[in-house]
Parts: structure tokens; C-alpha cells; sequence
């Protein structure tokens, strides 16, 4: 008993003393994206985001000089199984710190076993206000999202009675209760809020509700294949004549599945598209292109958001100096830097980005207006 | 009752009906449990994607659905649902490994992202005094003329007594000279491209991807526990409480509470009632 139980430390101390000797050439960093579950459309481009970042980060001197490596784990499984894997990261292969791209009850779960010793970037469009040590976040926040937007479309679009329509749980919850008080405060109405569980496949009543309520303009939180289906049968119905429909979370994916035919003045708001025309994102994909084909999972604001993670945490350990958590918590605040989205700067531990609002009609998206330097109004005290 | 309310029903109920028939059949003539129905009518709803794809014309979606569903069907019968006749509970499982198979299968050659279909006839047409989709209108019609055609044939057709034979009887039909081998594939092989035909007519109102099939299967489930096997009366009145239900249920009150009334409905039958209100005619 006593001999096998030696074997094992021998063992694990070779492991250990191997993962040292490897960690030291280059920093390993951890990435957490969506391979399986409901999220696993958006795998493929975020680990091909990761990558060009990685490529960006290293030919322009990677962090503090050391080259960086970035180390893989699939986060599309229960939040408990998802901090299996990014421990096994941490701790089994020496990752130093994380950049993930996954939804909230997992981010919950790492923030839980990470415990602020470690680094941690969270990158998709969420519903704003987790703040944790050693946590920064890239993704775009409903405040961010419909701030500016809501008075825009008031004014361009003429709309005034906004019926709000979202999956059950609490993201479109907390984005509507914010949309409320911008509705408001550029003078329309809610003429309707309706909640659908994620099981319903078909939107009909829904949609006799919206055309009785005489909107003219519909805020969608649905998500994935719900917004498809609800969007397909809304132009089916000839609603795309009465009301604008605004989405948080439509992206190239979700409009192609939504098709051509269905998206007339679907407009959605977000902090990238990949029809984005400045120099800096049109430079971004075309080297998305020419690194992983044409025929590539197609680039997304999900996707994207692992290049951003990534950008930013080179950006803050190089400020900072260290991959060190207090290090970088000092160091966080006003941090600023670039990318295919534009100027960015570390706010309250919120990324302040320009948003754009792109028009969906034809299928394919059409920014119509963009935003500059919007700060979240969910972010951290600090 | 509001027109529109109407038509969602007739909408509901009529679709419903048409994507449960494939799993009546498979089920109720050969006793497999086809838990891979949801996944043709998946393949049905990919043959416009294929057609577009290869540039043929829009009039070939029909003939390129009921080859490929037809194909995929011969293939799995030939080799692995023929020796599962009868074995209820092994045909779960065994149909369950293949939906995943052709869920992945899919997923190889289209990809993960959802795909779209443009309907043949657009716009909405004014009836009953509601602006309804014009799609829909001939799809219910479609499917009311369909159904009526299937419970003639039932009624009179040769093919239909020999297989109510097989079903009664199995070794004696074999006995009278029936070739229950190539009955039982063709009336599998029928059973999904009858699904396959449900997803093609659907696809241009939901949304296409390679996990689409299972909302099918659970619907459809739900309406043959609630009606019963073994005929297409039970059928419709199956795909009437369960469509309708949620309908309405959906338009009064809420979405929740529609599918959680469908859900409990489903569980009171498979509890106290579980042959459905019109058990098989064995």
C-alpha cells in the first residue's frame, strides 16, 4: 500500500516537474470554448479567433516578452463539469490564465474554483454585473446594446410601441428591464412582455399577440434556434409590415437561418459584425480567411469575442507587467487598446466599445449607424 | 373563437398529424419504436438545402426528398431494423444510436448552422377575415385532401388487408404466401418518407439544423400516447388534444402554461389510459 502510494508521488512529481519544465519556454493559456451542447455552433470560429490572436499576440512580442500557448478545454457541458476542465488547465497543465467564451452558469462555476488566483476573461454578450477578482470582461452588456440604439431607431424609424419577446431566464429579463426605462426615456411605450420556455418550437399565439397590440417595434432576446423559428414565422405573417424587430443576440449564424426572405427590417445591435468596414476588421477578416479558408465556420460576434478576450489580456499583463492577479487588478482600470471592434477601454472592469447597429434586410447585415466608446452602466464599482 | 385562432389550430393539428403518421405506421404496424422519426423528418427538410445547393431546379425538392429519406430508410432496414421487428425496447435503443448517427451524418456535410428554405408561394392571403400566411392555407388543404386519400386507400386497398394480416398473424400470413420480409420493409420505408415529406413542407416555416428532429419525435410521441396506435383516427384525435391544447392554452394564457398542460395530459394517459383513446384495432 505504502510502496504503490510512493510509485504515485514518484509519478506525479515527474508530471509536475515535466509541466514546470514546459511552462517555462512559453506562458500556456487557457481557452474555454463551446465544442458540444446548445452553444457548440459557435465553437469552431471561436478556437479559430483564439488562434489568430494568439498568432497577432506573439508576432508583436507576446506578454512581457514570452511567447504564449494557448491550451484548449470544451466548455459545452454542465457548469460542474466545465470547472473540471478548466482545473485540469490550471492545475494539470500549467495554463497561467483564462480567456472563455460560454454562458453564465459557468462562468459562476469558474469564478467559484478560480477564487481570484488566477486571470480570468469572460467574453460573450451577457447580462452584465459579475464582478469577482482577477475577472474582466469583453462582452457587450444590454446597457451597452440599447442605450444608444432604442433613441436611434426611434428617431430614424419613426416607432414608438415596443412589444419585448424573450426566452425564460434571467438575460432577457435583465435586458428588458433596462430597454424599459430607454423606451421610456425617448418617449415610446410597451405595448406587450412575453416570456417563452426554451421548449416551445412555434411562436403563433406570440405573434397574434404582437399584431393585436398594434407594435411597431419588437425587442428580441430570444436565443438560437428559437429566434429563427420566431423570426421566420413573423415575416410569414406579414408582421415585418407593421413593426422594426431589434435583436441583442442576432448574429450571422442566427440570420442565415432566419433567411433572406424573413428579415426585413430586423435590425441588430452588437459590438462586431463581420461586415464591419473599418481597416482594422476588414484587415481581421481577411486574415480569418486566408488562415482557415473560405469555406470556414463563418465570423460572428460570439466567435470574435475569444480574439478580443485574448487582445485584452495581453493588453493588461503587458501594462501591468506580470500575469500576477493584483498585479492586474491595479493596473485594470482606464486600460485601453484596439481591435477589429475599434478603441476600446477598460472600465470598471467592462469593456467600453463601439457598438454598431447593422440592418439585416437581404439577409445579409448592413451597419447603419455605430456608436463610439459606449461604457457599460453594468459594470463593476471596481 | 378569432379566426386566426382558428387557423393556428387547423395549422397545428394538420402538421402535427402529418409528422406523427410516419411514427403511427413504424409503430403501430410494426411495433418498432422509431426514435430516429424526428431525424428524417430532419433529412426531408434538408432536400430543398440539397437541390439549392447543386443548383437544381425548385420542382426537384419533392422527387430529391423521397430518394435520399427513402435510401437512408432501405440502408437502416436492410441491415439493421429487419432483425428488430417486434422487440419493442430493443428498437428504441437501436433506433436511438441511429438518430444520432444521422444527427452527426448531417452535421458532417451541411455543418452546425442553420439553414434556410424560401416557401414556393409567399405573401398572406385574406380569409376568414385574418391576413394569414398563403403557404399555410395550401398546406392544410394539402394535408386535409392527403389524409382523406390515405383512409380511402386504407379501407379498399390489398396491401393494407395483407398488412393488418401480418400484424394479426405474422406466420400465417407467411403461411398464405404474404412476403411479410418485403411488406414490412416497404411499410417502414413508406412510414419515413412520410415523415421526410412533413419535414420537407415545414421547412420553410421553422428553423433547419441537424438537432431539429427532436421537438418532432416529442410531439409526435406525445400525440400517438394521447390517441392511440394502430389507426388514423386515433391519430387525429391524438394530434387534435395535443396541438390544440397547446394552441389554445398558448393564445388565452401563456406558452408555459400550453406546454406544461401537454406534458401533464401525456403522463394522465401513459398513467391511466395507456393504450390512447382509440387503442389498435388488434
Amino acid at each position: 500500500m505504502l510502496k504503490s502510494t510512493t510509485k504515485l508521488l514518484a509519478g506525479a512529481a515527474t508530471v509536475l516537474a515535466l509541466g514546470t519544465v514546459s511552462a517555462a519556454a512559453d506562458i500556456k493559456i487557457g481557452v474555454l470554448v463551446p465544442d458540444s451542447g446548445p452553444a457548440g455552433l459557435f465553437g469552431p470560429s471561436t478556437r479559430n479567433s483564439a488562434t489568430l490572436a494568439a498568432e497577432t499576440i506573439n508576432a508583436s512580442g507576446g506578454i512581457n516578452g514570452e511567447q504564449i500557448e494557448l491550451v484548449f478545454a470544451d466548455v459545452g457541458v454542465p457548469p460542474a463539469e466545465a470547472a473540471q476542465a478548466a482545473l485540469r488547465l490550471w492545475k494539470g497543465e500549467g495554463a497561467q490564465a483564462f480567456v472563455g467564451m460560454h454562458d453564465s452558469a459557468v462562468r459562476e462555476a469558474l469564478i467559484g474554483r478560480f477564487n481570484g488566483q488566477i486571470p480570468y476573461v469572460y467574453t460573450p454578450v451577457y447580462e452584465g454585473n459579475s464582478c469577482a477578482t482577477g475577472l474582466y470582461v469583453t462582452g457587450e452588456t444590454p446597457s451597452q446594446q440599447l442605450a444608444p440604439v432604442i433613441p436611434h431607431l426611434t428617431e430614424s424609424e419613426g416607432v414608438s410601441k415596443w412589444y419585448l419577446i424573450g426566452h425564460d431566464y434571467n438575460w432577457p429579463r435583465d435586458t428588458n428591464a433596462l430597454a424599459k426605462t430607454y423606451i421610456a426615456d425617448a418617449g415610446g411605450e410597451v405595448v406587450g412582455e412575453e416570456y417563452v420556455p426554451f421548449t416551445v418550437s412555434e411562436f403563433d399565439s406570440s405573434l397574434q399577440r404582437i399584431k393585436e397590440s398594434g407594435a411597431d417595434a419588437v425587442l428580441i432576446t430570444l436565443v438560437g434556434g428559437g429566434s429563427v423559428g420566431f423570426n421566420v414565422s413573423f415575416a410569414g405573417f406579414g408582421l415585418d409590415e407593421q413593426a422594426i424587430r431589434l435583436g441583442t443576440l442576432i448574429e450571422e449564424n442566427t440570420l442565415a437561418g432566419i433567411g433572406a426572405d424573413n428579415a426585413d427590417r430586423l435590425y441588430s445591435s452588437s459590438g462586431y459584425f463581420a461586415s464591419i468596414e473599418s481597416e482594422a476588421a476588414a484587415s481581421f477578416a481577411a486574415d480569418f480567411s486566408a488562415a482557415f479558408g473560405a469555406d470556414a465556420p463563418a465570423l460572428n460576434g460570439l466567435g470574435q469575442s475569444a480574439y478580443e478576450g485574448l487582445m485584452l489580456l495581453a493588453a493588461l499583463a503587458n501594462k501591468a507587467g506580470s500575469l500576477d492577479v493584483d498585479a492586474m487588478d491595479a493596473a485594470a482600470e482606464g486600460t485601453t487598446w484596439s481591435t477589429p471592434r475599434g478603441d476600446n477601454t477598460l472600465t470598471g472592469r467592462h469593456m467600453a466599445q463601439t457598438i454598431y447597429l447593422a440592418d439585416g434586410s437581404g439577409g445579409a447585415f448592413n451597419i447603419v449607424a455605430s456608436f463610439g466608446n459606449v461604457a457599460s452602466s453594468e459594470a463593476c464599482a471596481n | 373563437m378569432s379566426s386566426v385562432l382558428f387557423l393556428n389550430l387547423a395549422w397545428q393539428i394538420s402538421t402535427l398529424a402529418l409528422v406523427a403518421l410516419g411514427l403511427a405506421i413504424v409503430f403501430g404496424k410494426l411495433q418498432i419504436m422509431n426514435m430516429a422519426h424526428g431525424e428524417f423528418v430532419m433529412i426531408g427538410a434538408y432536400a430543398p438545402v440539397i437541390t439549392s445547393s447543386m443548383g437544381l431546379p425548385g420542382w426537384l425538392q419533392v422527387p430529391m426528398c423521397l430518394l435520399t429519406v427513402a435510401l437512408v430508410a432501405f440502408a437502416l432496414e436492410r441491415t439493421i431494423i429487419r432483425h428488430l421487428y417486434g422487440r419493442m425496447f430493443d428498437s428504441l435503443l437501436a433506433t436511438w444510436g441511429i438518430a444520432i448517427l444521422l444527427r452527426e451524418a448531417v452535421e458532417l456535410i451541411f455543418g452546425r448552422g442553420y439553414q434556410s428554405v424560401s416557401p414556393p408561394i409567399g405573401g398572406t392571403l385574406s380569409i376568414l377575415g385574418a391576413d394569414y400566411p398563403a403557404y399555410r392555407i395550401v398546406v392544410i388543404i394539402g394535408i386535409i385532401v392527403g389524409f382523406a386519400a390515405l383512409y380511402w386507400w386504407n379501407t379498399r386497398s390489398k396491401v393494407a388487408t395483407r398488412i393488418k394480416a401480418m400484424v394479426g398473424n405474422p406466420d400465417l400470413a407467411e403461411a398464405i404466401g404474404i412476403n411479410t420480409a418485403r411488406l414490412s420493409a416497404g411499410a417502414f420505408i413508406f412510414g419515413c418518407c412520410t415523415a421526410g415529406l412533413a419535414g420537407l413542407i415545414l421547412a420553410p416555416t421553422i428553423r433547419i439544423e441537424p438537432m431539429m428532429g427532436l421537438d418532432y419525435l416529442i410531439r409526435s410521441f406525445f400525440a400517438l400516447v394521447v390517441g392511440g396506435l394502430g389507426n388514423l383516427e386515433g391519430l387525429g384525435i391524438g394530434a387534435g388534444i395535443i396541438a390544440g391544447t397547446q394552441s389554445v392554452l398558448g393564445a388565452v394564457a401563456n406558452q408555459t402554461y400550453g406546454y406544461l398542460a401537454v406534458l401533464t395530459l401525456s403522463i394522465l394517459f401513459l398513467w391511466l389510459k395507456p393504450d390512447g383513446i382509440r387503442s389498435s384495432s388488434r
